[in-house]
């Protein structure tokens, strides 16, 4: 990523979109819209000082919405570029209010809110679209419970999890238990500001509260209506201490996700979605649970599918070593259905087709191996471009020229063209590359022949 | 007329096919929609069959 960032044949212009397309193979005209950031590409040096005075706090897209980030933000800690953004959706300035302490805060001078997009016309030879996909939304398949049961997450949830850098730095804190934390610490505060109310009673009048109350209780104050606001203000008090002490307790037996189980083809070989077997699955669970593994050697996993498909240079390898030594454990059978048992566990049940046997197990955490879907923007970008999609919603291509797309000087590569896994995406961006290079010689020679 | 190309999308395959037509002289011009490339490669913590650090 460095490299592109500062390759002299590489002008790299993020945080923008294609707006449209004119001409042909060899010379097309590309209208580009660069999407106002409010912050000077050229003057942010990425420091972060900005973010650090931004009040305003909104869910982290890039951390799949499991952490948090400011109104104004990088996309990643090693994003490149590495100029900030202004989330113009929760700026307090660019809505209206008053602030402004990110610019305030900027020693660059880079922050911008009069910034406008712009529009920039480009003359290219040859298009390479590497659009990639989207992860299916597992919440179509009403049977897993995806959004209902917090600890039944996505693959590229649990990516985020397992990560040093990801929100809860790379502990495997199952999403149901930081929910509680959430909530002891937002009680917390509010504990503390009653604490503060009923000092002031206590103060005025030397008396503990607890002891005050007791008396109260049994009719010693009736009528004065100064102590009936202390008793009224304690009992505010102990209706938000009672339940933090409880959920505190709670809290304490918490210990990270070590019962891992994972479900294959979410969405993909399944006729109600996507009949295609998205290919890079089977190798991301068995990754995930490796890696789970090496955070904690206690942890298992199991794995349902209805075969693992571990097509690729040392995959199969991979596969069992991890069974050998990750305390995987493959279970042929589909899963019907999760439940949620107690201590928000997800329950499983599945056939196991090896015993013939419907049975259901408990775990901590499940993992949905979701499939590669198209892009949400594909019909748009297909429309701009005047190039076709296939039934699925990927850029139609033939067999024989596998990366060209319905129309010439547009080449297609990665998980726009279908789904694949890095390797592949790697290997056909450079085919791809070719491709390009090929029009524009092409027509060049075309050039200097007439 | 132009030799330039226009590379749509700045995940993985879009970074391999700008390096290697940046690395042949020619001159790249590289879209990404979001604040910064990387795509979803960057999301990974790591990758098979290697365990290497996606980043």
């Amino acid at each position: 990523m460095l490299d592109v960032g500062r390759h002299p044949n590489i002008e790299l212009l993020a945080y923008s979109e294609v707006e449209k397309v004119d001409g042909q193979a060899g010379d097309f005209r590309v209208t580009v819209r660069r999407k106002a950031r409010y912050v000077e590409e050229d003057k942010c040096t990425g420091c972060g000082a900005c973010k650090e005075k931004c009040p305003t706090i909104v869910p982290d897209a890039f951390n799949e919405w499991l952490g948090e980030r400011k109104a104004i933000y990088s996309w990643f800690a090693q994003g490149i570029p590495s100029t900030h953004t202004i989330d113009p959706a929760h700026c307090r300035q660019l809505n209206g209010k008053k602030c402004g302490v990110c610019k305030k805060g900027c020693k660059a001078d880079a922050i911008n809110f009069d910034q406008k997009e712009r529009i920039v016309e480009l003359n290219v030879a040859a298009i390479i679209v590497a659009t990639g996909y989207d992860v299916f939304a597992p919440s179509r398949i009403p049977e897993y419970q995806y959004g209902k049961i917090a600890n039944v997450v996505t693959a590229i949830e649990f990516e985020r999890l397992l990560s040093a850098s990801g929100p809860t730095g790379g502990h495997l804190d199952r999403p149901s238990d930081r929910a509680i934390e959430a909530e002891i610490e937002e009680l917390e505060k509010k504990a503390n500001r009653s604490q503060k109310v009923i000092a002031k009673f206590e103060e005025q009048h030397g008396e503990a509260s607890g002891e005050f109350y007791a008396r109260y209780e049994k009719g010693e104050y009736s009528g004065d209506e100064e102590r009936g606001k202390w008793a009224e203000k304690y009992q505010e008090h102990l209706a938000i201490v009672e339940p933090l002490k409880a959920l505190k307790k709670k809290a304490g037996g918490f210990t990270a996700a070590k019962r891992l189980a994972f479900i294959q083809c979410v969405g993909s070989r399944d006729f109600r979605f996507y009949p295609f077997c998205s290919g890079y699955c089977c190798m991301h669970s068995i990754k995930e649970a490796i890696i789970a593994h090496e955070h904690g050697s206690e942890t298992t996993s199991a794995i349902f599918g209805m075969d693992i498909r571990a097509v690729g240079k040392g995959f199969e390898e991979y596969k069992v070593r991890g069974g050998n030594n990750s305390n995987i454990r493959y279970v042929r059978g589909r899963v019907a259905e999760i439940t949620e048992g107690p201590n928000n566990n997800p329950v499983v049940i599945y056939e196991d087709t090896r015993e013939r046997k419907v049975k259901d197990e408990e775990f901590d955490l499940v993992i949905l191996a979701t499939a590669c879907a198209p892009n949400s923007g594909v019909k748009q970008l297909a429309d701009l471009l005047d190039i076709e999609i296939d039934n699925f919603g990927f850029y139609k291509t033939s067999a024989t020229q596998p990366l060209d797309t319905t129309r010439p000087g547009i080449f297609v590569c990665g998980c726009a063209h279908g789904p694949m896994d890095i390797p592949e995406s790697v290997a056909q961006a450079s085919s791809a590359a070719a491709r390009a290079v090929q029009t524009v010689t092409a027509s060049e020679q075309m050039r200097k022949a007439s | 007329m132009s030799r330039d190309i226009l590379v749509i999308g700045g995940g993985i395959a879009g970074i391999q096919s700008s390096l290697d037509l940046a690395e042949m002289g020619f001159k790249v011009h590289l879209i990404e929609r979001l604040p910064s490339i990387g795509g979803k490669m960057a999301q990974l913590d790591k990758t098979f069959p290697t365990n290497d650090c996606a980043i």
